[in-house]
Order: structure tokens, then sequence, then C-alpha cells
């Protein structure tokens, strides 16, 4: 049955990316500059995708709270706002420097976070506008930072705030994929202890995990992601939000089978988002995070008013 | 063998908690024996949640190391790694939290993470004992927000046995089951504790506690006022130290002799 399942999911990922590599703004494209240009990009929807996507289920197993996601929860824009300072200060000329600086931003932003969770004890909902606060605060630090550091200030900003895979390019893409895979394998590796996670922070303690030393973990690991993925291809929203939603449907909420659905099926959904973004307004290209946004945010808010039904 | 019999599976030895600035438990000694039920009684804020709590290490290790000291099986409980102290002693909160899709048996089959078992069969068949112990294998598909609350108690206590440890601390564990669940349970924890299972049960249920445990801490404030046999400290006297704004005739329970309150 699970088997079936891997296959579908796998067969969908192909048609995906060769949808991803055969259409785009232009038609009729020679072999070469398909590797060139489109295919960098496909490769890097694909790394970005899984990245967020893992990253939104771990953030949810670890604040037992199936609405967060790297993006609502500020956590991306911290990363976005490592980045810009980044640029300012000059890291982009080293060797992964970018990717470095949205992690240290990443990482700042999620330990606020933990520290507002574990010093208050916060419903659901109360983290998540702190998270959105703090979303605010990063993406407005970006448009400064953005804006000071050089002449197409704002052209960049919304790079960073809308989420963009124009910049793929092949080195760069594939240290990307490979990173991210790694850092995939290493969560993936705890998956039981993460189950444990799931039944809230006193229970998992209970269930003889060391929540402190896993939690550390987590957040370094989710980090990682978060920031490679930004560094990237800027914020893209929601997407850490849409396909866990639908991986825990389709396989349940265990993370042995979890993630690498949220693997394929990120990969799936931002390939997709990706080309959409390239030829719904064809000549214009839209950045990939309003795509994933006009989806997100319904299900989103579908999620919190379903949420509230249930509990009353 | 004798000497066994009279060491405690779980001791706890002058125990001081603060929250804050409050101290929330005042120098709390009690000793849990093989196959006893021991009954925690105290109004509201007495303390009785924390000290569950502490006794089962799931509080951050940090705040409570310095706490006092709880040993179980002759082992520091502080001192032991986390998967070690799921195997010795398991909490049951009122609550198993439901956020996300899980079914009773993936439930249950978290009970095995702290055994770092990777057979699935293996894992399966002591779920499935588990459950059948407590008459909910029927449950096991079940997703957990679709079971009833008495049902989700049932599954929870499931996953306790499940994870192997002989002492069980139940945290107003049987309070939110209609009369069919909570007898179920009742005569559950006692044949548990014929297989010489321990448990400290708190509840609000003064009847309840009384049916089933052999002796109580009674608690104030975080404070111990009594601690014995049930028939020997059940008096009216420390009743009234607890529930100074309770009246109430303490009785016999007509069924099984015990002591009841009658309101």
């Amino acid at each position: 049955m699970i088997i079936k399942k891997y296959l579908f999911s796998f067969i969908v990922l192909i048609m995906a990316v060769y949808f991803g590599v055969s259409f785009g703004a232009t038609s009729g494209l020679d072999f070469d500059s398909i590797v060139q240009l489109r295919l960098p990009r496909v490769l890097l929807a694909i790394s970005s995708g899984m990245s967020l996507a893992c990253a939104g289920a771990v953030l949810q197993a670890l604040f037992t709270n199936p609405l967060c996601d790297p993006y609502t929860l500020g956590v991306s824009s911290g990363a976005a706002l490592g980045a810009a300072l980044g640029i300012v200060l000059g890291f982009e000329a080293w060797f992964l420097g970018l990717a470095l600086s949205a992690f240290i931003g990443a990482l700042a932003f999620m330990l606020v976070l933990i520290l507002i969770s574990l010093k208050t004890r916060l419903t659901n909902l109360t983290l998540l506008l702190c998270g959105v606060m703090l979303g605010f605060l990063g993406s407005s630090g970006v448009a400064i930072c953005m804006t000071i550091g050089d002449a197409q200030g704002m052209q960049n900003a919304l790079f960073w705030l809308m989420g963009d895979l124009s910049r793929a390019r092949m080195h760069g893409v594939l240290l990307t994929l490979f990173v991210s895979l790694i850092l995939i394998f290493m969560l993936w590796r705890k998956s039981t202890q993460l189950d444990a996670f799931l039944m809230g922070e006193e229970n998992a303690s209970g269930l003889g995990v060391s929540v402190p030393k896993l939690r550390r973990q987590f957040i370094f690991l989710t980090s990682l992601l978060v920031g490679l993925s930004v560094a990237s291809s800027g914020m893209i929203g929601f997407l850490g939000l849409i396909v866990p939603h639908f991986s825990r449907k389709l396989v349940g909420s265990l993370h042995f089978n979890m993630i690498p659905f949220c693997i394929i099926w990120g990969a799936v959904a931002l390939v997709l988002a990706d080309l959409m973004a390239r030829v719904l307004l064809k000549p214009y290209e839209l950045p990939v995070g309003v795509i994933t946004a006009f989806v997100g945010a319904p299900l989103f808010i579908w999620m919190i008013l379903s949420d509230g039904r249930s509990r009353n | 063998m004798e000497d066994q019999e009279i060491k405690p599976i779980l001791g706890a030895y002058s125990l001081n908690y603060f929250f804050g600035e409050k101290q929330v438990l005042k120098d709390i000694s009690f000793e849990l024996f093989k196959g006893e039920i021991i009954t925690i009684i105290g109004p509201n804020a007495s303390g009785k949640s924390t000290l569950l709590k502490i006794l089962s290490g799931i509080l951050p290790l940090k705040e409570i190391e310095s706490a006092g000291q709880v040993f179980c099986q002759n082992r520091l409980l502080f001192k032991m790694t986390p998967d070690e102290r799921a195997r010795s002693v398991v909490y049951l909160s009122s609550e198993l939290q439901a956020e996300f899709p899980l079914t009773a048996l993936e439930t249950v089959l978290m009970g095995r993470i702290c055994h770092h078992l990777h057979n699935y069969v293996e894992k399966q068949d002591i779920a499935r004992w588990a459950m059948e112990q407590c008459v909910c294998w029927g449950l096991r598909g079940r997703f957990l927000h679709t079971l009833s609350g008495g049902e989700r108690q049932l599954v929870n206590l499931s996953r306790a046995l499940a994870q192997g440890s002989r002492v069980i601390l139940l945290d107003e564990a049987l309070s939110k089951m209609d009369l069919h669940h909570q007898t179920m349970m009742g005569m559950l924890l006692k044949k548990l504790v014929q297989k010489n299972y321990s448990i400290v049960l708190v509840s609000h249920d003064l009847n309840q506690c009384l049916s089933l445990a052999d002796s109580c801490v009674l608690l104030l404030r975080g404070e111990k006022i009594a601690h014995g046999q049930i028939a020997d400290i059940f008096k009216e006297s420390n009743l009234k130290k607890l529930y100074p704004g309770a009246s109430f005739v303490l009785g016999q329970n007509p069924t099984n002799l015990h002591p009841h309150i009658f309101l």
C-alpha cells in the first residue's frame, strides 16, 4: 500500500520535472539552453521545495502546532534579513557566505521564538502572531538593507520578500540540493524521536526522549535548511504549511514516511508553482511566492477556522 | 527475597520545589512499594501535579535536579538517561494531546520509543498486549481525535503499559471518564497492582481514590500534613484542614467497606 503511494508520488515528481523543463516563457528552445536556463531553475525548485516542506514539518512537531511554517513563524524573514545584512557587509563574495549569513539570521529568529514559547505558556495562535510580527520586522529590515546596499535596492528586496527562482545557476544549485538532502537525511534519522514531539513536549519527555538536546538539534538543522533555501530562492511562503498538511493526509503523522513524502511533494509543489509563475502571465513573470501564497493563505485560514470549530 | 519486598520501588526524599519565588513543595517525602496504590489528596494548587511531574522527571531536569532526591529501583532518578527514566516511571496526564492525526495504535507504539527497538513485529506484539490489557485493541485504527475522553485515556494507559515501566503516575487520569470507563479503569488498576505494578493516583474524586488506594498522602499548599494507611489518617479532622469550606459526612462504603465521603 505504502509502496504504491511512493510509486505514485515519484511518477508525479517526474512528470512535474518534465513539465517544468519543457515549458517556459519562450517555446522551442534548443537542448543547450534548456540545460543552462531551465534545468537549474527546476533543480532549485526541487531543493527549496523539499527543504521548506521538511522544515515546516519539523517546526510543526517542535511547537506541537500544525499551523507552523518557516514563513508564518518569521524564520524565513530572519534568514532573508541575515542574507540582506550579509550583502551589505559584503559576504556575498565568499563561498557560501550568503547561505551562512541567512542561516545565522534564521537561527536568531528561531531562538527568539523558542524563548518566547518557553518563557510564556502560549496558545497556538499567540505563538503564530508573534511569528508574523517577527516576519514583519525581518521584512522591513530587508527593505532597509537593500535600499542602503545598492542602486537596484528595491528590485533586490523584492527578490527576497516574494521568492524568486530566476537566480539559479547550475553549480550553486547542485551544491544546495546536495547539502539540503544531507540535512534532511539527518532529520529523518531522528524521525521516531520527532514523532514523540507530536504529543507535546511534556509527553515527549515522558516517552524517554531527551527534549532539550533534540530541540537544539532540530532548531539547528531547520535553521540551516531555511537559510539555505532563502539564500538561494528568497522567501517562499506557505509551502511548509501546505505540503506537510497533505503528506499527513496521505501517510499519517509518523515522520518515518512523512518526511520522504514531504521531500517528494515539496519538490513537486514548488516545481509546479514556479512553472505557473513563469507561464501564467506570459510574457511577464511572477515571483513564485505569489503563487504559493494564493494556495497557502486560504488553506491557512481554513485550518484556523476548522481548528476552532473542533475545539468548541 | 524478604529484603526486596521491603525496599521501596519509588522513594522521594525531602523534595523542595520553587516556581519562581513561590515554594510549591515543602520537604515532601514518601515511599511507594511494589504492588501498592498510593493516592495524593489535596485541594487545588496544593502541588499534586507538580509532585507527580517531578517524580516522573518530565519537568526540565535543570529545574528539578536540585529539588531533592528521588530513588527509583535503588537508582537516582535524575541521574538516569531519559530513556531509562521512561522505562522506570511513566506519567499519565488528564488529556492526551491530539493536534495531529495519529491512530490509537501509533500512539501506543510511541511507548516503545524508549526501548530503541526496530523490529516492527515485536513492537506491534507488545502494543497489542498492552491494548488488550486495557480492552482497547478494537480502537487501534481509529484516530485519537475521534475517540471519546474515556477511550482516549484507555489508549493512553496502554501506551504507558507498552512503555514497560512498573511505576505508573496517574494525574487526574480517571477524571474525564463516564461510569463505564471509570469502573473499567478501576478494575484494570487493581489487576495491574496484582501483577506488582505500583501506582500513584491523583484525583479530585475522593471516593474513587478511597476505593482504590492502600495508603495516602495529604497535601496542603505544598506541605505534607499526613501520610499513612487510609484507615489511619482519613479522619474528619484531617479533611477539614484540607477543605475547610466543605460539609460532608465520613462514612463507610457499603459495597467494599472502604471509607466513603457523603456530601
